[in-house]
């Protein structure tokens, strides 16, 4: 299966993974750190779920309180990520020196 | 709202849309739900709410339409998130039925007339040419069907209504030789096309058919005046008539009776209409259209000319020759009555009040009286007359508003009906197979079809009922002669010549120049548009290399 379309968003997301990519994430955690709101941030965590790239599971913290559904890059998606992140990033750099003239 | 309630409201609406959304989305639906109670600030917990039900909502809409796997048995499906997914059979069926009950609606022959009458004004913008000289297949058809015939009640139809004098005088001259009967036809068209030049040979026929009628005198007037106006003599006319135009306007006025031959025309077009079941209303009220305001002007004129000289007369003390002279004008502007006899009003009226002068003065009271009596009753008769041109001119409101909806859903339809066309031919065009298991189809053709088949039905059935009536008024009219509310009718038919959109223009040229630049501008871009969409999509050689 393909890796999904990277869009500025999908990249903040996981730009956040790979800080820290055995840790697992709550939603609402990565939607305070992304910036990112719900109705924007879920179906990213969809879309990485349905490639693989991200697992995810259901954790209880205390009684009383519901349980949480966290996420985190599985082996695959921490290699896919790390290999599109790159590539974003030289395509980044790329377009910084067209923009500044020095790669000329 | 207050603030504590927030997140207990976002909670609830969350929930309602985790319960509506595809079992597929039941996991994620939850872990947006749960992380309600995490979130700080009880307005960011009810934002966090309506953006997780935006998204399961849309999920669901879209379930409707894209199959998805089976329900219960899969926790989540990789499809949903797919770029193309299998069409829903249903959703496919309710296009296919949608499209299939919109194409039934043509066999109502209401329904294709409504169509039509709404797409026959925009003949004009299409072709640039005016919208009475479009060709009218019908008639076409009438005419060949009545030649074919010998059919000479046929054929005056066709030729009272042609708008080419040439043709319409040959099917007038046809109709005639077929039965000499129909010679009244010949007025008819007359009027239509004075400047044909066989009128002085139709009016010398018809004076010897109907020798007390006053119309082929004033067909003659008519003649000698649009050749004057042909010949460029019009400046003159008014210091020094014709004598050919006095003699035939004296005739006129003198004439028993003035027949204009509407009946006869009414009970020929309903057999017509019915023989060779046609249903173009513009066509069927088309005989009110071609009757003759009777020389209108004309009259007036020579009335005045009348009026004039009795008033010499009885300047001079001739009496007896001054009341002959007004009792003229009183016969003729009784006789034309209905027939246009509103535009000589003023020369009636003015002749009552010399007569009941004149009665005064010989101490005719009673004469007096009655000639006050009938001049108020012109007053009434002219103002009533107004009020119905005023009307006429401002135009009634629920034939405007009807005029509009048909010419809307008519447009409409073209409009889905070219959306629907367009989604089908990408579904087959993407996969290059017309196997239905096989049709694919991305979100936004999937909507773009289902939405224009919708459409299509929708204004197809708005179409069907906003016209209805008036097929309703047109078929009484065929079938039983009942003429009651053709006003109605033509008034409608008025409004539906206007192409939408041109009500806003003083002239149809305007809107029809505005029409076409726009629609240039329009292609002009859409072709940048497709320039600039495929550089951007083009490979691009790696800027590293």
């Amino acid at each position: 299966m393909e890796t999904p379309r990277l869009s500025p968003q999908t990249l903040r997301v996981l730009e956040r993974f790979v800080e820290r990519p055995t840790a697992w994430r709550y939603g609402y955690e990565l939607s305070r750190d992304t910036g990112l709101k719900s109705g924007t941030l879920y179906p990213i965590l969809m879309r990485l779920a349905k490639h693989s790239l991200l697992e995810t599971k259901w954790v209880t913290t205390e009684d009383g309180v519901p349980p949480r559904h966290t996420y985190r890059l599985t082996t695959k998606g921490i290699k896919e990520v790390r290999k599109a992140l790159a590539q974003a990033c030289s395509g980044r750099k790329v377009r910084q020196l067209a923009l500044s003239g020095s790669g000329a | 709202m207050p603030k504590e309630y927030a997140r207990r409201i976002g909670s609830l609406l969350l929930s309602s849309a985790v319960w509506i959304a595809p079992q597929e989305t039941f996991e994620w639906g939850q872990a947006m739900l749960s992380e309600v109670s995490y979130v700080e600030g009880e307005w960011a917990a009810l934002i966090w709410a309506i953006g997780g039900a935006r998204v399961l909502a849309k999920h669901a809409l879209l379930s409707m339409f894209i199959q998805g796997r089976r329900k219960w048995n899969v926790p989540f499906s990789e499809e949903f998130f797919a770029k193309e997914v299998p069409m829903r059979k249903t959703t496919l069926a309710a296009v296919g039925a949608c499209a299939v009950a919109s194409l039934l609606f043509f066999l109502a022959p209401a329904f294709r007339q409504a169509f039509q009458v709404s797409l026959a004004p925009w003949y004009t913008v299409i072709h640039v040419k005016p919208w009475s000289q479009q060709p009218n297949l019908e008639l076409k058809v009438l005419t060949r069907r009545a030649e074919y015939n010998h059919d000479a009640e046929g054929l005056a139809f066709v030729a009272v209504r042609h708008w080419d004098a040439g043709e319409s005088a040959r099917l007038a001259q046809d109709a005639v030789h077929l039965n000499p009967e129909l010679i009244w036809v010949y007025a008819v068209v007359a009027v239509g096309h004075p400047e044909l030049s066989q009128i002085d040979q139709w009016v010398s026929k018809l004076e010897q058919w109907d020798p007390h009628n006053a119309v082929p005198h004033l067909l003659t007037a008519e003649s000698i005046d649009i050749r004057q106006v042909i010949r460029g003599e019009v400046l003159q006319r008014t210091d020094l008539e014709s004598r050919a135009w006095q003699d035939a306007m004296s005739a006129a006025f003198h004439s028993p009776r003035l027949d204009n031959y509407y009946d006869r025309l009414k009970e020929l077009d309903r057999r017509v209409l019915k023989r060779y079941s046609l249903r173009d209303p513009y066509q069927a009220i088309g005989c009110s259209y071609c009757l003759p305001s009777f020389t209108a002007s004309d009259s007036s004129r020579y009335a005045q000319s009348i009026l004039e000289s009795g008033e010499f007369l009885e300047a001079h003390g001739d009496r007896k020759g001054a009341f002959e002279k007004y009792w003229t004008v009183v016969h003729f502007g009784q006789m034309i009555g209905s027939a246009g006899g509103f535009m000589v009003n003023r020369e009636l009226q003015k002749a009552y009040t010399r007569i009941g002068a004149l009665s005064e003065k010989e101490g005719k009271h009673q004469q007096a009286q009655l000639c006050a009596y009938l001049s108020s009753k012109v007053d009434q008769e002219k103002e009533k007359e107004l009020n119905s041109l005023r009307s006429r001119f401002n135009g009634d409101d629920v034939a405007r508003s009807n005029a509009l909806l048909v010419r809307t859903s008519a447009l409409s339809m073209l409009f889905f009906a070219g959306l629907l066309v367009i989604s089908g031919l990408a579904y087959v065009v993407r996969v290059w197979s017309h196997r239905l298991n096989a049709l694919r189809a991305n979100t936004p053709s999937v909507a773009f079809g289902f939405g224009g088949a919708i459409g299509l039905l929708l204004s197809s059935v708005l179409l069907y009922v906003s016209y209805r009536p008036y097929d309703e008024i047109l078929q009484r009219y065929i079938h039983t002669g009942d003429d009651d509310r053709i006003p109605e009718l033509s008034e409608f038919l008025a409004h539906m010549q206007i192409p939408l959109g041109a009500e806003n223009f003083k002239q149809l040229p305007d809107f029809v120049f505005y029409f076409w630049a726009w629609a240039i501008v329009l292609c002009m871009v859409a072709l940048l548009l497709a320039v600039v969409l495929y550089l951007r999509s083009r490979p691009r050689t790696s800027a590293t290399t």
